[in-house]
């Protein structure tokens, strides 16, 4: 097998070494590609070196010590790739940062890590560190890579990218022995980079990884999955996400193979579809908008090509997924899951990029099952994971032959994981990151001295071994009666419904659990609109008994779910209601990534709540609003409360069918 | 996207021919005097097929300069009418076919840039209504000036194309199947046509500069089209194209004033294919051709002959009710 | 941007006395303005005020009944538009002309058919220049495509685009005619703000970058007095006044007729 994964020799132990090693093994093999003026640009192993060569050497000309910390701004570009290389050359530090932080969020990281240097894409990234570089004196000097716009700029810290490259050419002439010297001295114990996470509360944490945290996770992950050096993957996930670094950095560098940065953020699913990647990794939101539109462009074809497509579907659900587990079909199956592959499945991952994928990963939040099976039920390998930036990402990942909707599957190579007492999941491994930068007390309070990292996050293990994510551990309630209550994990079964947006579950330290709706309205509307339902807003379709009676269906089907498992069958959902307005940033109501903020929706809706607990039928709701220009408003309506059947636990099932026998 | 509409033509079009064979074969187990044989029905289809590249060569000088002006030439009818007499004229004064041919091509040359002086340019920028109207009047135009200078007789025009039939695959079918040379050499002749037209219209730029000025008069000119040339072109085109459907409807039909109308069969092909796709005039032609002649043959036998006098018009209303842009035509999807 | 004024000594551009009739009614009388070689030059007034009509009259669409325009040191009455377009004058419509059943790609590929050497009857005949050509031309509109940020539509047929965008598939049309002049007629009319900023860093860079002058109508009085190097005034087909935009903005004349009134 050509380039397994493990044949990197064990003396390249940091990422410059590798670079190194592929530039001698596979000189010619592509290792990046980006696509440029509507063509895809190909680099060679050999070239980044030469490159990342030269970039080294201008930086140490411009004054890059070890030790010293690079910020790197910008959409997914080679050359931030390759500073980031440069800069672990000289045993210095990249420190990614969101590309889409406003200049505040960014001096708060450029001063907290010191950073001397900065290596950014475009104008505006200049613009952002021009306006925040007074209140950080450190930083000395700002390198771009798109000229465009900058001719005017006359600061003496800005250059570009070009004029970095012949300072290191200049620098190489006179100094050629200096930058493999500074290779040599680079161990894997040495700091690789700061990924700077956004808590949910207070300043951001710089979460330190050695070259050994991230490349020996890296390595065994890609040993379990049997990665190649032939593996195509592309690079648009943010730059500063651990994820991104483990996924379209570390990993290309530990197999050798090729990453493919996109046109622009908008052009990805061109590129995704032009490259056809072999590993792929989207959070679940990609994977349902992919769903959503394949859905909407699947309404408006012929006839005959739905029936094709539903049929086709049903086949691929029944078997497909049965298939891609290597499980025993009979031969006739799998003679109609070939014509669906012919007619409907190859066409269709074709449109969508997704004919060459072996692997596909998702993480970050759970995914709707539904979603989930429609993938794998047409062949793509799609695997969850369950990771996190303390541990280089990889905590548990499903294998092969073992992939369920529901869980986050097995610890990974090199990893344990064990539940606390309170719940909380523990894992330790050789990912496990150095330190938050310049925090010992936050240090302290994720990572114990013998080396377990608490994630902050309830789990358990199920009958099979799997690691299942209830809810993050602060969040898991109990209801009056000592039931566990997880929230999050309720909204979640909720939202898997397309005609829910979003749902809010109350319950701890109250007797029950009751749930605020939200419909989806471009669900329910094409609902209303095949059902000749007539609406004229949003809430007049959000106060339709026919939405209410659907809706009542869902919940019910939850409540089902949720008495299927002993720990959580208390806490099925009793009452709800549909709120006549979105759950809106702009109010507050939502964080901007779209989560809940539970604490203002209580204090808003506070009367809401009340209802609910206090058995009525109805209530008046009155509340203030902010329309998209910046003006505020009241929005009134009167919203009917729904009972719902639930069910009884399965324990108590069994027994009650006992008793009745 | 164009490989899946490839196999689906490929397996469609072989697909609903053996399918329609294979009902007539039913029928005849369910009333006997039905005559069919699969030898007979493949012999007629080819002669509709080949009957069709001739109604695909008037209709191509319709789309031409559709594609171009956004006009309906009526006159296109009219310019056929006119090039074979030109031509049947020239030969009876003694030209060797060949040089007539080319004396004629100069001629609708001529006249592509007398029209373009004389009727179009000044009516840059008119609504598309008044440009059809002005065609209607080159229709007249035409048709009188060609019977003045040539005579309203009917005259025959003959280039020297083979016309007896030739048998083929007598191995295969009983009895083989018959098929005209005639038809054959004129539907070789259009092949190459519509794949030179193609190659003009697709592989050079003067394709973009034609859609540019069908779709936006104003914004051709402002960057830098000159848009007389471009009719010019166009015109000439559509005048040269006029010529070879002339000479084959001409040497098939004898010249007459009848010529100019079987511009009207050219319309439910053009309804057919799309006003816009040479491809759909080409279609569109041996869909009409083919269709005409079966039903006329097969399903004459129970509603009575003439079909084909009929045919191509329901076929292409049926068409407008279920798909008005055509086969190929470009749905105009636009956002207000 | 700096404030300092910038300074254009080179006229481009040079309209005489320029009268221009319809049937009885006067569009234009008597209009007289320059262009300089490289600045940005706003031409504003109310509805009516005849400045569509200027800029028709600039790139040939009107001959004026009156007047001459001398344009790059050569005079002349009247010009034809596709003349106008070769020697370098390229502009965009109030009202969005696009080649609506094209692709993005396609609409700025026409752009390139003025700078396309062999002649439009003769260059089906070259094969293997013409081939080398079009990847020539295909690689400038490439780079317009990424200068104005449009690669995701670069296939897209324009006639599904939102509006704002078909506006910047517009311009990038003129912009691969590679102009020495730049006619922009409305160029943020119908658009949101965040497309007016996108369109105004556009038009800025487009001046500042590729260095060519431009000339716009815009009735945006912010947008106008924060890009332009000049602004000249039309009132009724007549010039009100002509200057920088401070020295308009404290025209009391202008105040009266155009920004007291209807802003």
């Amino acid at each position: 097998m050509t380039g397994q994964a493990g044949s990197g020799q064990p003396a390249a132990d940091t990422f410059p070494k590798l670079l190194l090693h592929h530039a001698e093994v596979r000189p010619g093999r592509p290792a990046m590609r980006e696509k440029s003026y509507g063509i895809w640009q190909t680099w060679t192993w050999k070239q980044v070196a030469d490159e990342i060569h030269l970039l080294a050497c201008g930086l140490a000309a411009k004054g890059f010590r070890r030790g010293d910390r690079i910020a790197i701004i910008g959409d997914n570009r080679p050359r931030l790739y390759w500073t980031m290389c440069a800069a672990q050359a000289l045993g210095g530090v990249p420190v990614p940062l969101y590309q889409d932080s406003v200049a505040k969020e960014m001096a708060f990281v450029v001063d907290h890590a010191e950073v001397r240097f900065a290596m950014v894409e475009d104008q505006e990234q200049v613009d952002k560190l021009i306006e925040i570089r007074d209140g950080c004196p450190k930083l000395a000097h700002v390198f771009y890579d798109d000229p465009r716009g900058l001719r005017s700029y006359t600061q003496d810290f800005l250059s570009d990218y070009d004029s970095l490259i012949a300072a290191g050419r200049a620098f190489d002439r006179a100094n050629p022995d200096y930058l493999v010297g500074e290779i040599g001295r680079g161990t894997g114990s040495d700091t690789a980079i700061i990924c700077y996470t956004s808590g949910t509360t207070g300043n951001p944490k710089g979460v330190v990884l050695t070259h050994d945290n991230v490349l020996i996770t890296a390595r065994n992950a890609a040993e379990m999955e049997r990665l190649t050096d032939r593996e195509a993957f592309l690079a648009y996930l943010p730059m500063a996400w651990v994820g991104d670094n483990i996924f379209s950095y570390a990993q290309g560098y530990v197999c050798g193979f090729c990453v493919s940065c996109p046109e622009s953020g908008a052009t990805v699913m061109d590129d995704l579809r032009e490259l056809g990647p072999t590993y792929f990794f989207a959070p679940p939101r990609i994977f349902e908008n992919i769903l959503t539109s394949v859905m909407i462009r699947m309404e408006d074809a012929s006839a005959l090509k739905r029936r094709l497509f539903r049929h086709f579907m049903g086949v691929a659900r029944r078997w497909g997924i049965k298939i891609l587990n290597k499980e025993s079909v009979p031969p006739g199956a799998r003679l109609v899951y070939a014509l669906g592959q012919l007619l409907i499945y190859g066409p269709l991952k074709n449109t969508l990029g997704l004919s060459n994928i072996r692997l596909a990963y998702t993480a970050g939040e759970a995914i709707g099952p539904d979603i989930f099976d429609f993938y794998r039920a047409l062949g793509i390998n799609l695997k969850q994971l369950y990771g996190s930036t303390e541990a280089s990402v990889f905590v548990a990942i499903q294998p092969d032959g073992e992939v369920f909707a529901d869980t986050a599957g097995r610890p990974a190579k090199g990893v344990e994981i064990r539940i606390a007492d309170n719940g909380e999941v523990l894992f330790r491994g050789p990912g496990v990151f150095k330190e938050y930068y310049k925090a010992p007390e936050a240090t302290a309070e994720t990572k114990t001295p013998d080396g377990w990292v608490l994630t902050g996050d309830a789990g358990l293990f199920d009958e099979r071994g799997h690691l299942k994510i209830i809810d993050r551990a602060k969040d898991v309630g109990r209801l009056i009666n000592g039931t566990m209550f997880a929230p999050k994990y309720i909204e979640n079964k909720l939202k898997f419904f397309p005609d829910i947006k979003e749902a809010v579950t109350f319950g701890h330290e109250r007797p029950s659990v009751c749930a605020f709706l939200n419909i989806d309205i471009t669900a329910m509307g094409s609902w209303a609109e095949r059902n000749n339902v007539a609406y004229g807003s949003y809430q007049e379709l959000a106060a339709h008994s026919r939405v209410h009676e659907i809706l009542k269906g869902h919940v019910e089907s939850v409540n089902r779910d949720l008495a299927r498992d002993p720990l959580l069958a208390g806490s099925q959902i009793h009452r709800f209601l549909v709120l006549h307005k979105e759950l809106d940033p702009d109010d507050g109501e939502l964080t901007r990534t779209r989560k809940v903020r539970r604490r203002i929706i209580a204090e808003r809706y506070g009367e809401l709540i009340e209802a609910l607990y206090a058995g009525k039928d109805e209530v008046l709701s009155l509340v203030e609003v902010t329309f998209e220009d910046g003006r505020k408003g009241r929005l009134e309506g009167r919203l009917k409360i729904i009972d719902v059947e639930t069910c009884p636990a399965a324990g108590q099932e069994d027994r009650a069918r006992q008793a009745a026998a | 996207m164009n490989t899946r509409m490839l196999t689906g033509w490929g397996f469609g079009v072989p697909g609903t021919i053996i399918l329609i064979g294979l009902i007539f074969q039913l029928v005849t187990q369910v009333d006997s005097t039905f005559y069919f044989a699969w030898g007979y029905y493949f012999e007629i289809l080819i002669a509709g097929l080949l009957q069709g590249v001739m109604y695909s060569l008037v209709a191509l000088g319709f789309v031409l300069i559709f594609k171009a002006s956004g006009v309906f030439n009526f006159a296109q009818g009219s310019m056929v009418l006119f090039a074979a007499l030109t031509m049947v004229g020239l030969m009876e004064w003694g030209l060797h076919w060949a040089l007539a041919f080319a004396a004629t091509g100069a001629v609708m040359v001529l006249l592509a840039i007398s029209i373009e002086r004389v009727v179009l340019r000044p009516l840059v920028n008119q609504p598309h209504i008044i440009l059809f109207m002005a065609t209607i009047g080159i229709f007249y135009l035409l048709d009188g000036i060609g019977q003045t200078m040539w005579g309203s007789e009917l005259k025959s025009l003959d280039i020297g194309i083979p016309r007896n039939s030739v048998e083929i695959l007598e191995n295969v079918f009983e009895g083989g199947i018959l098929i005209n040379r005639y038809d054959l050499v004129v539907a070789a002749i259009g092949a190459v046509m519509v794949a030179v037209l193609a190659v003009f219209f697709h592989k050079t730029r003067i394709g973009r500069a034609l859609r540019a000025v069908a779709d936006d008069h104003q914004a051709a000119l402002s960057v830098g089209i000159p848009l007389k040339s471009i009719w010019v072109v166009v015109w000439t085109v559509a005048g040269l194209v006029a010529l070879v459907a002339g000479i084959a409807w001409g040497g098939k039909l004898g010249v007459q004033f009848t010529l100019a109308l079987i511009a009207l069969k050219a319309l439910p092909v053009l309804i057919l294919g799309g006003l816009t796709s040479i491809p759909g005039a080409i279609v569109g032609g041996l869909i009409i051709g083919a269709g005409e002649q079966v039903s006329e043959i097969f399903l004459g036998h129970f509603i009575g002959s003439a079909i084909q006098s009929w045919f191509a018009y329901v076929l292409a209303m049926v068409f407008l009710l279920i798909r008005p842009e055509g086969l190929f035509g470009e749905k105009i999807i636009e956002r207000v | 941007m700096t404030n300092a004024p910038r300074l254009f000594n080179e006229v481009l551009l040079e309209a005489k006395n320029i009268s221009l009739f319809f049937g009885g009614v006067k569009a234009l009388s008597g209009v007289t303005f320059d262009i300089r070689k490289g600045e940005i030059r706003a031409i504003i007034g109310p509805n009516g005020a005849g400045k569509t009509s200027m800029l028709n009259v600039i790139n040939g669409f009107y001959h004026p009944q009156e007047g001459t325009i001398r344009y790059k040191g050569e005079m002349r009455r009247a010009m034809r538009p596709h003349r106008a377009a070769r020697q370098g004058i390229a502009r965009t419509f109030q009202n969005v002309a696009l080649f609506k059943g094209m692709s993005t790609l396609d609409n700025i590929m026409t752009g390139r058919l003025i700078r396309m050497r062999s002649n439009l009857l003769f260059q089906a005949l070259y094969w293997g220049p013409n081939q080398r050509e079009e990847i020539k031309h295909r690689e400038f509109c490439e780079q317009i495509i990424d200068f104005l940020e449009i690669q995701a539509i670069r296939k897209t047929p324009v006639g599904r685009l939102p509006y704002g965008l078909q506006k910047r598939v517009e311009l990038a049309r003129a912009l691969a005619m590679e102009p020495d002049l730049l006619l922009l007629d409305e160029p943020m009319a119908g658009m949101n703000v965040e497309e007016k900023e996108d369109m105004c860093r556009f038009v800025l860079d487009v001046n500042e970058q590729l260095g060519t002058t431009i000339a716009l109508i815009e009735h945006d009085m912010g947008v106008v007095m924060d890009i332009s190097d000049r602004v000249v005034v039309l009132d009724y087909g007549r010039k009100l006044a002509d200057g920088t935009p401070d020295e308009v903005r404290s025209d009391q004349r202008v105040i009266d007729a155009y920004l007291g009134v209807s802003h």
